[in-house]
Order: C-alpha cells, then sequence, then structure tokens
C-alpha cells in the first residue's frame, strides 16, 4: 500500500513541477508561433495607424523645464499584425495567446514613419484591403533598427530642439535596441478595431513620449514624473549647443540610474491607445 | 337688474370650499412632487489605482454594454479613492467593458453577466492551455488516488 501511494505522489509531484513550468513559459516571446490568417466571406478595410500624439507633433515641456520640439520622430516598425482574438485578450496574461486567436491580419514590410509631421494624426502605415470583419482587439509589433534612411540603424530617432533659461540645444537622440510588443484593446476616447463588412477600422500603435521626458505639468511625484529620464540628464552631455547621441554610446556618460531608466522607456513607450503593452527586448 | 354680482362674502364662501377641497386632496396633485424610491441592487465597485498604488481620482470611466461596443452604456468619473460604483443592466448578458483613463493614461477590465442575470469574472489571467490541461490531470490523479486509498481500505 506504501508503495502505491509513494508512485501516487510522485506522479502528483511531477504534474505540479508541469504546471510550474507551463506557468514560466508564458513570458517568452511567440512571434513565430501564431496562426494563419483564417478565411472569411465578410470583409472591410483594416488601416494601421501610429501615433505620437500632440507630445510629439507641437512639442511639450518636459519633466524639467525643457521645452522641447520635434522636427522628425522617426520609427521603424516591422512584423506588424492585427488579431481577433475570443475571449479578449488582455496584456496580463502574458505573451502566450495563440489559444485566443480567431483571426489574424498581417501588415508586411518594414515601415519607417515620422510621428512628428503636423498633418500626421495619426500616421497611416498601412492596410489591409480584405481584412475579415470583426472585432480586432489585439496587436503586435517591432520596433527595429531602421535597414535605410534617414532613421539607418535606430528603432526610434528624435531630432529636435530643447530650450531652456535661454539656453538652446540642438538634438539627435537615436534609440538602437530592437523591441517586441503586444498589446490588448485600444483604450481611449473612442473605439477603435470595430470592422463591419464593407466597413473601415484602423487599429493604432501609439507612443507615449512623456513617458521618456516626463511632463512639467504633471505633479513631481507622479508616477509619469518618477519613471521619466526627462531632458536635463542629456541636456548636460551637449556640447556647443549641439548634441548627437545613441543609446548605445551613453553608457558611461549617463549615470548608471538614468541609463537604467532610458533602457527601461523603451519598454513603456508604446501603447494601444492608453492600454499599455507587453515589451521585451529582441537583442 | 339680472346682472351677475360677486360679494366679498360669495369670493370668502367660493375661498373656503376651495381651501378644504385642496386639504383633503392627496399631495400628488401637487407640480413639481419629487418620489424618491430606494431599494438594494447588485452593484459592482472598481478601484482604479496607478502601478504605484496612487489613486486615479478624477478618472474618466466609460462603461460599455456587450451588444453595443462602440457606444458607452454609462459614463462617470471615480472619487477620491480612484472608486465608482454602478449596477449593470442585468437584462443584456455579454461581456460588460469598464474603461478607466485619467490624463492619457487608461485600461480596461472586463466581466460577464450571464443569462442567469449574475455577473460572473471573466477568464482567469495567467493560465496558458497547456496550464489549464497539467490542472486538469492533477485534479484527475487526485481523484484516482482518492478513489484507490479507499478501494484499498475497503478491501
Amino acid at each position: 500500500m506504501s508503495k502505491d501511494w509513494g508512485l501516487l505522489s510522485f506522479f502528483f509531484i511531477v504534474l505540479l513541477a508541469l504546471f510550474f513550468v507551463a506557468g514560466c513559459s508564458a513570458e517568452q516571446v511567440v512571434e513565430d508561433e501564431l496562426p494563419v490568417e483564417e478565411e472569411a466571406d465578410e470583409t472591410g478595410v483594416l488601416i494601421f495607424t501610429a501615433d505620437g500624439e500632440e507630445f510629439i507633433r507641437e512639442g511639450f515641456v518636459c519633466k524639467d523645464g525643457w521645452a522641447l520640439t520635434f522636427e522628425h520622430a522617426y520609427l521603424t516598425l516591422a512584423s506588424i499584425a492585427a488579431f481577433q482574438t475570443d475571449p479578449p485578450f488582455d496584456t496580463d496574461r502574458g505573451w502566450e495567446f495563440e489559444d485566443l486567436v480567431r483571426v489574424r491580419v498581417d501588415l508586411a514590410g518594414v515601415h519607417t514613419v515620422d510621428l512628428a509631421d503636423p498633418e500626421a494624426k495619426p500616421v497611416v502605415v498601412g492596410e489591409a484591403t480584405a481584412a475579415p470583419a470583426g472585432r480586432y482587439n489585439a496587436l503586435y509589433w517591432e520596433l527595429v533598427r531602421a535597414p535605410g534612411g534617414p532613421a539607418e540603424g535606430f528603432a526610434v530617432l528624435l531630432i529636435g530642439t530643447a530650450a531652456k533659461d535661454g539656453k538652446t540645444i540642438e538634438f539627435s537622440l537615436g534609440l538602437d535596441r530592437a523591441v517586441a510588443l503586444l498589446g490588448g484593446e485600444y483604450v481611449g476616447d473612442e473605439r477603435k478595431g470595430v470592422l463591419t463588412p464593407g466597413g473601415s477600422a484602423d487599429v493604432e500603435m501609439t507612443f507615449h513620449f512623456d513617458h521618456l521626458f516626463g511632463d512639467y505639468g504633471e505633479d513631481p511625484d507622479h508616477d509619469i514624473n518618477l519613471n521619466a529620464l526627462g531632458f536635463g540628464p542629456l541636456a548636460a552631455l551637449a556640447v556647443d549647443g549641439v548634441l548627437e547621441v545613441s543609446l548605445s554610446d551613453l553608457e558611461g556618460r549617463l549615470t548608471e540610474e538614468d541609463l537604467d531608466l532610458l533602457v527601461a522607456v523603451m519598454t513603456h513607450l508604446a501603447h494601444v491607445g492608453e492600454g499599455h503593452t507587453l515589451a521585451a527586448f529582441l537583442d | 337688474m339680472n346682472k351677475p354680482q360677486c360679494s366679498i362674502v360669495q369670493l370668502s364662501r367660493i375661498g373656503l370650499v376651495s381651501a378644504l377641497i385642496l386639504l383633503l386632496a392627496p399631495l400628488e396633485v401637487f407640480a413639481h412632487g419629487i418620489d424618491i424610491s430606494a431599494m438594494p441592487v447588485n452593484a459592482i465597485e472598481i478601484t482604479a489605482l496607478y502601478d504605484s498604488g496612487q489613486p486615479m481620482a478624477g478618472g474618466q470611466v466609460a462603461i460599455y454594454a456587450p451588444d453595443e461596443p462602440l457606444e458607452p452604456w454609462l459614463t462617470g468619473t471615480c472619487d477620491e479613492e480612484g472608486r465608482f460604483i454602478f449596477a449593470p443592466d442585468y437584462s443584456r448578458p455579454g461581456l460588460w467593458e469598464i474603461q478607466v483613463r485619467l490624463a492619457g493614461h487608461g485600461d480596461l477590465i472586463r466581466f460577464e453577466v450571464t443569462e442567469a442575470g449574475s455577473i460572473s469574472a471573466g477568464e482567469p489571467a495567467g493560465l496558458s492551455l497547456l496550464q489549464k490541461i497539467v490542472m486538469a490531470l492533477v485534479v484527475g490523479w487526485g481523484a484516482v488516488g482518492t478513489a484507490l486509498f479507499f478501494s484499498r481500505r475497503n478491501s
């Protein structure tokens, strides 16, 4: 009898171990395993957009009082895919969501967009003209280093002017690490992603640059400012009113704390509207 | 002269009768009356906090019914503690959505109103299909073990 109990206990422990291993594996990036697009009789136009909001189009005063305006805000996007999921995907679930996917629509190619364009509210990245009708409530994309063009080598390249107390700095800040991003339903003052047969709908990749620089209009103790770098630490590196830096060459030039903040910002820059995304560095 | 006359006495008599009628009439005849009733309902209380634990005081709440995803069924504002209380329409079963936003930041949660008119939480977050299968197997093994234990005792 004790032998049977030992055997049963052994299997029980093995199964429990499997359970926890399965839980840990849910944090991995799964872009290579995503299911293929399903067939559908009724279709519409699904428009993929990107938005940097007024912060980028109009400029803003960051947490340490520098007034920032942006001539260009280049972002390079790739591996973009929108999903209809049921039950609706929630980022609390983690990366593993393929069992929820009912429909997948891909936007092929690598796309560099300029979010500082004042006419782009938001920027149209591309569209799928025969997307199955339904509710697109999950969005995957990657920020990758641009293979060419004005932002070559950078996933994010911000070019602009910073001004404070009569001092002006012309800056170019490049972020050169690739990031995978996965978000759920659009959160905002309107609903997005609901595609009716014969109609059109848009899904939006949103970028919050106040997460990078902070917002002077918010309380200094507000989350948005506590977790933001600001511009002051970068301004200290400017020479003769010019700052031209990339993330990879800031090591040793910024304090370790500030560098950690800047790296972390790359993982919480992207949203779907105001909804947060999962983020993981690809390199 | 058959000219009608209306004396002060007549007017007083008419006024007295009118006053008696008014006094005897039910209160509902007054214009602008207000009738407030109260009854207990099954309500949902949400609490919206930033990651730091700071309440989203004044957060803008929008609640969407399952059969009308594009227009909010109810809007409101969180109190100083980030709380908002409402009772959904239990005659509209399906997945309801609650969106809370403030100053460019927001989130969305869901709950389900069942056909029976009760509320159930959505799918537990963080459990993958593999985890569910393994969990089912663990429960199954537990049942088998229990059955074996009692069958041995009986024999």
